[in-house]
């Protein structure tokens, strides 16, 4: 460590890998974790989701996970809470939309209105 | 980059790994490889949290969700509810203390939420082997900030100007500490880590190091800056090899970076640090010993000046900072020190780690700002004292420090309040007692520590102390003389005026304090030997005998009943207590409250067993007799000289009962029909049958007790007359017998009743002509007692109001819990604002909604109305909201000086009032209190007495027998055997008549009941000095 710059660049690095241990404003993403969620490929949305995240080096994001809302027939269920958007839901997920939503709407702000089942 | 969804927390401080939390790590990373997880979930291990008591703890990311408490077999739990499927395993959560409802999240936890941890901030949250997670938390900011845009000078005058001062127990402003260093001649010079932690009790120092070395040793480097030192050491136990291993790791990891050694972030400055491990004598944190340890001498302390500032380490100059103390130092210089005075008092700025522990429900390590009440800490931190207990005092400075008595929790915990009543800051130890520690063995603890630890270089100090000690031991033996408490201060004075360094200056501050705080605890020890807290061995046969008023040999009568000689059981009880059967129906079993059972499961149900010997012999009279003809009654003859006593409740048949046995002619003059006070007309039939009363009354008169009815001293009699009948000595027992009432509209309506007067109506079997629908506003017995026998009267629908919630209740708990049994309402958080009436007559009553807001001094929240008001129907009202004594009449007339509210003033070891061969006893002087305490007085009042004609003498204990019986610890039960309960009248049988509800046990639960007994009485025989 050499100068000012050199700890700075330092403390933003690792920064952005203990960003979820902070508070502040982020991306809320939930995936139903209930058996149907899980019985109908939410595990891989999941992993899907975290892959493409850290692909896009976009860390400002909470992932979470919910239980059954009821809406079986829907699973995977997955809803984005973005700072300044509606809450939305979106329904039947599939790994390839996992990844279209990571990119159009967490971090373009894109919701794709297609594939919402719920909006509030 | 890699994208960890969840980051789990596992706290790794030396609490937490005791508590197992590597292999709860282990555990952990296994099953995250089970569910296939591992790269998901990144699993990092922190320094110390500071609630080691619920470790070990997991604190979880995103959410912030903290489990405490997690063992091996939860981890399943948690790996595959909570961070698969998204659901909280709920029993690992916290809770409220005493209460189901889960905290979640640690931003909710009251623990963790009311502190300001800055000093803390990085224990607990980030990995204490990563430098690099310290630096992305603006680590080494600080140092470069000094180092490339502040001169020496500068930064000294920044530390002077925050008003840091030294955080190690002196409080020595650090900035001028460095600037006497910078200005002294001389080089080198040193910076050394004072990390020698020696309070029992007190582990901040240990957890800084372990969970926040960085920010010591960036600290460290700042000094050495600012001083011009280019060489620190950190002098720290050995007894801490986690604090030394994390240590070093941070030392190697900073020079690695170029954050020590030479040329330091290339600024040109050079320093380097190096550990040195101390043996742990508690002297070496005192700074002239710690020197002298340093380099390699024996470890005592010299005279100052010079100061190690001038001469220090080598005879260089040298600062010499706690831990505590450095790790503020990056804080102010990242933050400035406006900052920095933004927290804390004028005098004492910032925060200040506390140890909190002993008697609290969440003990830890706390930060706070300095000057915040020891109120807030105890009870919004610390979550009040477990078990409900009363608080008694908090002791600061550990075995430096003094007591802050309970009067004075609104203390503010900075340096000079804290100095200014006799305690100090110290290094931060608070240990918070309650009625259960005593404080002479306190004080002996302390004495005990600082004795051994003393390094015997000055004589006061090494001789003193123990000379001190030795006075201790007598007094919690019971062979203290008052004189020893002016002996203790003035030995305690010399010790701190001529002893050298702080230890000797300060070893005496514990007993002084206690002393000077708990005088009277001292004095009860010495004249009455008995320790009320009861912790002192020798002077109590058991924690049972020692609570109980009138000092019941309780382990004897339940193993004499145990033993099958259920005579010899009764007649150890009588040989105390004139009252058993009426003690066994409604005493409030302090007994129990202190059974050392408890701390293994439930307590005896001592009250329970003395009423089936009681009532057992009861029943067997005669046989009973042909025992006493065998073994005859002890007596002593009779004398002439004639007692008078106002009022035939608990204490003046109690007194009535002893002085007759001593051989006094003994008159009591009762004003009612019928003797008894409030036993009689207070207390209803279906807890104490009447009968039960008047057969206790009877064995009392048949010693010769003469008893005269429908006579009130003062309108039947005056005192005058009778001091001319010949009486030697009164004692007023008039009790507390007037109910108070509320002022609140309507309260003189028709319907509305005074509880004791609605009570003795109701005792005296005159009809009363009750509503269908009553409402009892009170939480004491009388309230509840008022209730049942509502019901029992025929009301259709009873309701209790009551101002804050049912565990406040004054009452004894199984009451309120029968009175739920049989029906009754109970609207708790309801103050009354007004009773409505139509033509004179009760019909309704207001209430005010109440919430409980801040904690009072006595640790109760206190009610707050709310703009919500209730209206409730119904067409009797009776307030139970307190009683009084009544000061009209006799105490008024003849001239007895009185309290404010009433009480007679009395010394407390006779019971005299302001009129000579006058004493008074039992409510009257106590304020409305318990039948045993105010049998007590009564026993007191015989003692007095009797030592008053007999020179002194203690003739009361010459009148006990030795009994027979076995002297042995119970052996350890593999199953513990439950707590037995009395059988009950159903509910449905009780609800229209006064029978009695509860009832005597059987033969078969009377000696499961007394083989639970753990025999406190038994004690071992140490050959102790």
């Amino acid at each position: 460590m050499k100068s000012l710059e050199d700890l700075k660049k330092l403390r933003d690095q690792i920064r952005d890998d203990m960003k979820i241990r902070d508070k502040g404003e982020r991306v809320k993403i939930t995936i139903g974790m209930g058996t149907t969620g899980i019985a109908s490929g939410a595990r891989e949305v999941l992993k899907t989701i975290v892959n493409e995240l850290e692909t896009r080096n976009f860390s400002d994001v909470e992932i979470l996970q919910t239980g059954s809302i009821g809406l079986d027939a829907k699973e995977p269920l997955l809803t984005v809470e973005k700072p300044g958007l509606p809450k939305v839901t979106y329904g039947l997920v599939t790994m390839e939309m996992a990844k279209r939503i990571v990119v159009e709407h967490v971090i373009n702000s894109q919701i794709i209105g297609d594939w919402v089942i719920r909006s509030s | 980059m890699k994208l960890f969804r969840i980051h789990a927390l596992v706290c790794a401080g030396t609490g937490c790994i005791s508590s197992g939390s590597k292999t709860l790590e282990e555990a952990l990373n296994e099953q995250l490889q089970n569910y296939n997880l591992s790269d998901e979930v990144q699993v990092i291990e922190t320094g110390c949290r500071g609630a080691c008591e619920q470790g070990p703890l997991i604190l979880i990311y995103p959410e912030g969700v903290i489990y405490r408490k997690v063992g091996t077999e939860d981890i399943k739990d948690i790996v595959e509810e909570h961070f698969l499927k998204g659901r909280l395993v709920e029993r690992l959560l916290f809770t409220e203390p005493g209460k189901d409802q889960v905290i979640p999240t640690i931003d909710e936890v009251p623990f963790f939420k009311k502190q300001a941890r800055f000093v803390l901030q990085n224990c607990g949250t980030i990995d204490p082997y990563k430098i690099e997670e310290y630096i992305a938390r603006d680590g080494y900011f600080a140092l470069a900030k000094a180092l490339y845009e502040m001169s020496p000078q500068q930064v000294i005058e920044e530390i002077k100007t925050s008003g840091l001062r030294g955080r190690g127990g002196a409080g020595f402003p650090t900035g001028l500490k460095w600037e006497f260093c910078s200005k002294a001649e001389g080089s080198p010079k040193y910076i050394i880590c004072n990390a020698d932690e020696g309070d029992p009790g007190a582990f901040m120092d240990r957890s800084i190091l372990e969970g926040s070395s960085y920010s010591v040793i960036e600290g460290m480097t700042i000094a050495a800056y600012a001083i011009g030192a280019t060489k620190g050491y950190v002098y720290v136990r050995a007894e801490y090899p986690l604090a030394i291993e994390r240590m070093e790791w941070a030392i190697k990891e900073a020079k690695n970076k170029g954050l020590l050694g030479s040329n330091i972030l290339n600024s040109g400055f050079n320093f380097d640090i190096e550990i040195r491990i101390g043996a742990g004598a508690f002297v070496c944190g005192e700074e002239t010993a710690l020197l002298a340890s340093i380099e390699g001498k024996r470890g005592e302390p010299r005279p100052r000046p010079p100061y190690p500032a001038q001469k220090g380490l080598w005879d260089k100059p040298t600062v010499i900072n706690n831990v505590e103390t450095l790790a503020n130092i990056p804080l102010i210089i990242f933050h400035g020190f406006q900052w920095f005075r933004s927290m804390g008092t004028e005098k004492s700025p910032g925060t200040k780690v506390f140890a909190l522990a002993g008697k609290v429900n969440n003990s830890g390590l706390v930060e706070i700002p300095m000057g915040l009440p020891l109120k807030d800490v105890i009870y919004e931190i610390g979550g009040g004292i477990p078990k409900g207990e009363k608080f008694k005092a908090a002791l600061t400075g550990g075995p430096s420090g003094g007591v802050i008595p309970s009067h004075m929790i609104n203390t503010p915990l900075d340096f000079e309040s804290l100095a200014a009543i006799g305690a100090i800051m110290g290094s931060g130890g608070l240990i918070v007692v309650d009625n259960s520690s005593c404080m002479v063995d306190l004080a002996k603890f302390f004495l005990t520590f600082t004795a051994d630890e003393s390094c015997g270089k000055c004589p006061p100090c090494r001789v003193g102390t123990r000379e001190l000690l030795k006075i201790l031991n007598r007094i919690t033996r019971g062979q203290g003389k008052l004189e020893d408490l002016d002996l203790i201060e003035s030995i305690g004075l010399m010790i701190k005026q001529t002893s050298l360094c702080g230890l000797g200056q300060t070893a005496p501050n514990p007993v002084l304090s206690t002393l000077k705080h708990f005088r009277k605890e001292y004095e009860t020890h010495i004249i009455d030997k008995r320790c009320p807290a009861g912790v002192c061995d020798s002077l109590m046969i058991s924690p049972c005998e020692n609570e109980c008023p009138i000092n019941l040999n309780v382990p004897a009568y339940l193993q004499l009943c145990l033993e099958g000689k259920i005579f010899d059981a009764y007649s150890v009880i009588i040989e105390e207590n004139p009252l058993p059967a009426i003690c066994g129906r409604v005493c409030h079993r302090p007994c129990e409250h202190v059974c050392r059972r408890n701390q293994v499961d439930t307590p005896v149900a001592i009250d329970d067993v003395k009423r089936y010997i009681v009532d057992y012999v009861y029943s067997h009279w005669d046989e009973y007799q042909l025992y006493l003809k065998e073994r005859g009654v002890k007596k002593l003859a009779s004398n002439n000289h004639r007692v008078a006593i106002v009022g035939s409740g608990p204490a003046g048949l109690t007194a009535g009962y002893f002085l007759a046995k001593l051989g006094y002619k003994v008159t009591i003059f009762e004003a009612k029909s019928e003797a008894g006070g409030m036993l009689r007309y207070a207390i209803p039939e279906y807890r104490l049958p009447k009968e039960i009363l008047r057969k206790e009354i009877k064995n009392i008169t048949d010693l010769g007790v003469d008893i005269k009815l429908n006579t009130k001293i003062g309108i039947d009699i005056s005192l005058e007359e009778l001091k001319r009948e010949g009486y030697a000595a009164v004692l007023v027992a008039i009790g507390a017998s007037k109910g108070q009432t509320l002022k609140i509209d309507g309260s003189n309506l028709n319907g509305v009743w005074s509880g004791l007067e609605f009570l003795d109506k109701v005792n005296s079997n005159e009809t009363i002509v009750i509503g269908e629908r009553v409402v009892v506003i009170g939480g004491g017995n009388v309230a509840i007692d008022a209730a049942r026998s509502s019901l029992r009267l025929g009301a259709k629908e009873v309701t209790i109001l009551y101002r804050r919630e049912k565990e406040d209740m004054p009452a004894d708990h199984r009451e309120i819990e029968e009175a739920e049994h049989e029906g009754i309402n109970f609207i708790l958080l309801g103050a009354p604002t007004s009773i409505v009436g139509e033509n004179g007559k009760v019909t309704a009553i207001k209430y005010a909604k109440m919430t409980l807001g801040y904690f009072d001094d006595n640790g109760r929240r206190v009610p707050i109305a709310t703009n919500e008001e209730i209206l409730k129907y119904c067409d009797t009202v009776i307030l139970a909201v307190g009683q009084s004594i009544e000061t009209e009449g006799l105490l008024m007339e003849i001239g007895i000086q009185l309290a404010k509210n009433g009480q007679v003033i009395v010394n407390h070891h006779t019971l005299e009032s302001s009129i000579p061969m006058v004493y008074a006893g039992g409510d009257v002087v106590t304020g409305p209190a318990t039948v045993s305490g105010s049998m007590s007085q009564g026993k007191r009042f015989a003692k007095t007495i009797d030592a008053f004609f007999n020179g002194g003498e203690d003739r009361l204990s010459q009148l006990k027998t030795v009994y027979d019986f076995a002297f042995a610890i119970p052996p350890e039960e593999e199953v513990p055997v439950k707590r037995q309960e009395p059988e009950m009248l159903s509910s449905a049988k009780r609800i229209s008549n006064f029978k009695e509800v509860v009832k005597s046990f059987n033969s078969k639960q009377v000696i499961t009941e007394c083989g639970r007994c753990l025999r406190c009485d038994v004690k071992e025989v140490t050959d102790e000095e």
